[in-house]
């Protein structure tokens, strides 16, 4: 990359924050009526009864529990990319932090909503709080819906704290350039960020700390979305492969959505100079070697239930891989390995968009694997009297909420690199040193020699 | 109160900003009465070096032991806090694992909040009072300046300055240019 | 010893006529979800009696098998109510506190018998038929998981009855909507504890077996059948 002035990435960085043209307008207008149409079907939710979503017996997990899953893996997208990628000293993860932190905190926020939009009385769900009720009695700890609260709630404010320190900086930048009632805004955000050598210094130690931190909490929090479904004596669900399966099909899916992610902000914003191929080809890879993960926990999984023969688990393989639920299953495997892998593996392919595509593909495909995971068990446990001769289909209430969360993700997107500098600038620039990454050289220079820029 | 007295000068890079800081301690200004701002870390130049600080590592690991142990006690509460014991078919009242899944994110929890706490309080921030600051810090100019001169040793601190490459001269307070 | 109520099913003696079915709804004001709503399979029946049929047409056997809530004794909905709705209690039976209820329906998904019945509206009955609602069993409103509580009402109100005459409870006192319809008593209740009951003898049958052993939840309810699942004959 091109060596740019500080100023010129300032100025870059900074254009989306100033302008904002009509066509945004329209695109963050049409994405928050269908937001409006979600809280409107839940609104109905409400006042008529759960009975408007298509849940039945005995599949009383459908669409709602399937995007919450689906939501909280995409969350990981920030967690690998922003920890992970921080504590190897991979400075090319420089650019992508910030897009991918967005991500997991948005990402988790509408997963979290629907822990309390699939309830059938959702005005009680404060009753998952540990507090001393009048009732007399605490939550059930035993529950795996507790510690989803407890890990949920954990990742949600570890990750929204490592998005926001390091914003901290970029809140002062904008602030000095801000003007009037907008001026006094960021001023109050950055907290009087100065820019002293103390406060970096500690503003770099807390972040690896929370990078240290964050990661296990994000593993944590996806094995216990697992164990939602494997604590359950539910054929194909009681499996112990579930938490890892589960920890790196979110990874999978994260990646796959910083990609799109990526690509979009490239496009709309004009930041071909700083999200540049190198970038979806490290993450391109990174999705290949997910998608491969991904291919083998599948197959570790379905191989053992297929050579055990239980009748009970069979049953249930079947349905998924030959029955009714087959054109959904191998349109997933399709999504997930058999379109990423050539795509990525081939390095004339690993484009941007090459990457985009496979991305979208993934995004759709790990869709399907959380609606194949809970809807078939459910639909064939083991008694046969029980088993579902018409299927579950999702009403309009379900697929209504699913778009809303899909439009306010992308609204709430849009929202934030309005007012934030989608690109963390001071990492940015402090990335851009001959000796960066730590390496204290400690030279000290003779008074009155050249001066240079940097 | 206001911001100190200052004497400042702005250079355009970190090399610069190098020579303006050894220039200020030939001059004999004591290390902590330099003030040093910039938008950017400069970690592996010396004179962003300050004292290393193991203390927010330890800090964060007591708060997540603390937090752990509340987090513990917590658990234990919930599942013994009842008039009867509750019927559980033989299995432990207190069970380890929930136990064990509470304590754990409640101990990561604490950690990050102590650290965010310690962050906030070891810069001293938020402070939005009048403090030493120029806008042309986030232009890319470094900050090097004395808080707090000696009268009369105006003159010399400030031909230090320009002649180690200050791209501009200022000063708060009395030593306020116009 | 505390009691340990639980059910024997003769299934040689059942003829599938269903009065335990039609006797259990009107014990517990369970709600008719209209055939629209039954058709997308949310029919509420605590009590159900399944049909399987064997072989063609004419050597068709047929086995009837009621199957109401085990209240089994290591319960895989117990643990995973964040709400402690469903709860064991000291007398073994699975209890369901409606009101604690917030409908996360991950006890219906935990339970192998698919036993457990969702509240998806608020029931309503058309007047006068509002009048026939057992006053000593709550409505359930929606959102509630449901399901045969061993008509715990009729077991409340006979140990209340007992121990106001100062006498211990006598064996077959306690019967259920169902036990007490079965026209060929093909179903009894009592107490498991009690060696010289009804119940705990023919439990001890060698006819007896259970559902879904194999799942380890330890359920409450035997059921006696002459053959065994390989086909032998017990005598």
């Amino acid at each position: 990359m091109a060596q740019k002035t500080p100023e010129q990435i300032n100025d870059d960085l900074l254009r989306p924050l100033q302008a904002t043209s009509l066509k945004y307008k329209l695109i963050l207008a049409f994405f928050f009526a269908i937001v409006v149409a979600a809280g409107l079907a839940f609104a109905h939710q409400i006042d008529y009864g759960i009975g408007v979503a298509g849940i039945r017996r005995p599949v009383f997990w459908g669409f709602y529990i399937t995007n919450f899953v689906f939501w909280i893996g995409l969350s990981h997208a920030g967690t690998l990319i922003s920890a992970i990628l921080r504590l190897c000293n991979a400075t090319w993860r420089r650019p992508v932090t910030r897009c991918a932190e967005v991500i997991t905190v948005f990402a988790l926020s509408i997963g979290a909503t629907f822990p309390v939009i699939h309830l059938g009385r959702p005005w009680l769900a404060f009753w998952l709080f540990p507090y001393p009720s009048e009732r007399g009695i605490w939550p059930n700890v035993r529950s795996p819906l507790l510690w989803d609260f407890f890990a949920i709630n954990t990742y949600l404010l570890g990750s929204v704290t490592f998005l926001l320190l390091p914003m901290i900086p970029d809140f002062a930048l904008v602030r000095d350039r801000a003007m009037g009632f907008r001026k006094k805004i960021y001023s109050a955000l950055s907290l009087g960020w100065t820019g002293t050598p103390k406060q970096w210094h500690r503003l770099e130690t807390a972040m690896h700390i929370m990078a240290i931190a964050v990661i296990p909490v994000a593993v944590s929090v996806h094995s216990i979305v697992s164990w939602d479904f494997a604590m359950a004596p539910v054929p194909m669900w009681h499996s112990t492969i579930f938490a890892p399966y589960f920890v790196a099909g979110a990874i999978f899916s994260g990646i796959a959505a910083l990609i799109i992610a990526m690509a979009l902000l490239r496009k709309f914003l004009h930041l071909e100079e700083y999200l540049l191929p190198i970038h979806f080809e490290n993450l391109g890879k990174l999705l290949l070697v997910m998608s491969l993960l991904w291919f083998y926990f599948v197959a570790s999984e379905r191989l053992t239930a297929w050579y055990g023969n239980e009748p009970s688990e069979m049953t249930v393989l079947l349905l998924t891989q030959r029955g009714s639920f087959s054109p959904l299953f191998w349109t997933m495997v399709f999504c997930n390995f058999l379109i990423p892998f050539p795509i990525l593996a081939i390095k004339k392919f690993r484009t941007i968009t090459g990457c985009v595509i496979a991305s979208i593909g993934v995004v759709i495909g790990m869709w399907l694997e959380r609606f194949l995971i809970i809807v078939p068990s459910l639909s064939r446990k083991y008694l046969p009297y029980a088993w579902v001769t018409a299927p579950y289909r999702p009403t309009w209430v379900e697929l209504t909420i699913t778009a809303g969360t899909f439009a306010a993700m992308v609204m709430l997107y849009m929202l934030f690199s309005k007012f934030i500098p989608i690109i963390s600038v001071w990492e940015l620039k402090a990335g851009q040193h001959p000796e960066a990454e730590g390496a204290v050289t400690g030279h000290k220079l003779p008074a009155g020699s050249e001066a240079g820029a940097d | 109160m206001a911001a100190p007295d200052t004497i400042y000068g702005l250079f355009p890079g970190p090399a610069a900003a190098e020579r303006g800081m050894n220039a200020l301690r030939d001059a004999g200004v004591a290390r902590e009465k330099i003030v040093v701002m910039s938008d950017e870390p400069f970690e592996e130049y010396e004179f962003t070096r300050t004292e290393r600080n193991v203390t927010m590592y330890r800090l964060a690991a007591c708060g997540g032991i603390v937090g752990g142990t509340l987090g513990f006690l917590l658990a234990r509460y919930m599942q013994v806090a009842y008039r009867f014991p509750l019927i559980t078919g033989g299995m432990p009242l207190v069970s380890p694992f929930p136990t064990g899944i509470v304590t754990y994110e409640l101990t990561m929890l604490s950690a990050i909040v102590t650290t965010v706490i310690t962050l906030l309080v070891t810069t001293s921030l938020p402070n939005w009072k009048p403090k030493v600051y120029d806008e042309e810090v986030s232009h890319g100019l470094v900050l090097i300046g004395v808080v707090d001169p000696p009268e009369g040793a105006r003159a010399d601190l400030e031909s230090r300055l320009q002649r180690a490459g200050a791209a501009k001269i200022k000063g708060t307070g009395r030593f306020a240019r116009n | 010893m505390a009691r340990q109520w639980g059910m024997v099913i003769d299934l040689d003696r059942c003829t599938g006529c269903e009065a335990c079915v039609v006797a259990c709804r009107a014990e517990n004001n369970i709600a008719t979800v209209g055939d629209d709503q039954a058709a997308r399979g949310r029919a509420i029946h605590w009590l159900r009696v399944e049909r399987y049929y064997e072989g063609d047409f004419p050597d068709v056997k047929v086995k009837f098998m009621p199957v109401m809530c085990q209240q089994c004794g290591a319960a895989p909905c117990e643990p995973v109510c964040p709400t402690f709705a469903s709860y064991h209690t000291e007398e073994g039976l699975n209890g369901q506190i409606y009101n604690r209820c917030i409908g996360t329906r991950y006890c219906s998904n935990a339970c192998p018998y698919n036993l457990r019945f969702f509240n998806f509206y608020n029931a309503s009955w058309d007047k006068p038929l509002d009048l026939q609602l057992n006053p000593d069993v709550s409505v359930r409103g929606v959102g509630v998981m449901e399901k045969c509580t061993f008509c715990v009402q009729r077991i409340k109100a006979s140990e209340i009855q007992a121990e106001a005459e100062k006498r211990p409870l006598k064996d077959g006192e306690v019967r259920p909507a169902c036990v007490q319809s079965c026209p060929t008593r093909a179903m009894v209740f009592g107490d498991l504890n009690d060696p010289t009951s009804e119940v705990a003898r023919l439990a001890r049958s060698n006819r007896a077996t259970k559902l879904l052993e194999e799942v380890g939840t330890l359920p409450q309810v035997t059921y006696l059948k002459r053959d065994s699942w390989n086909g032998a004959e017990n005598s």
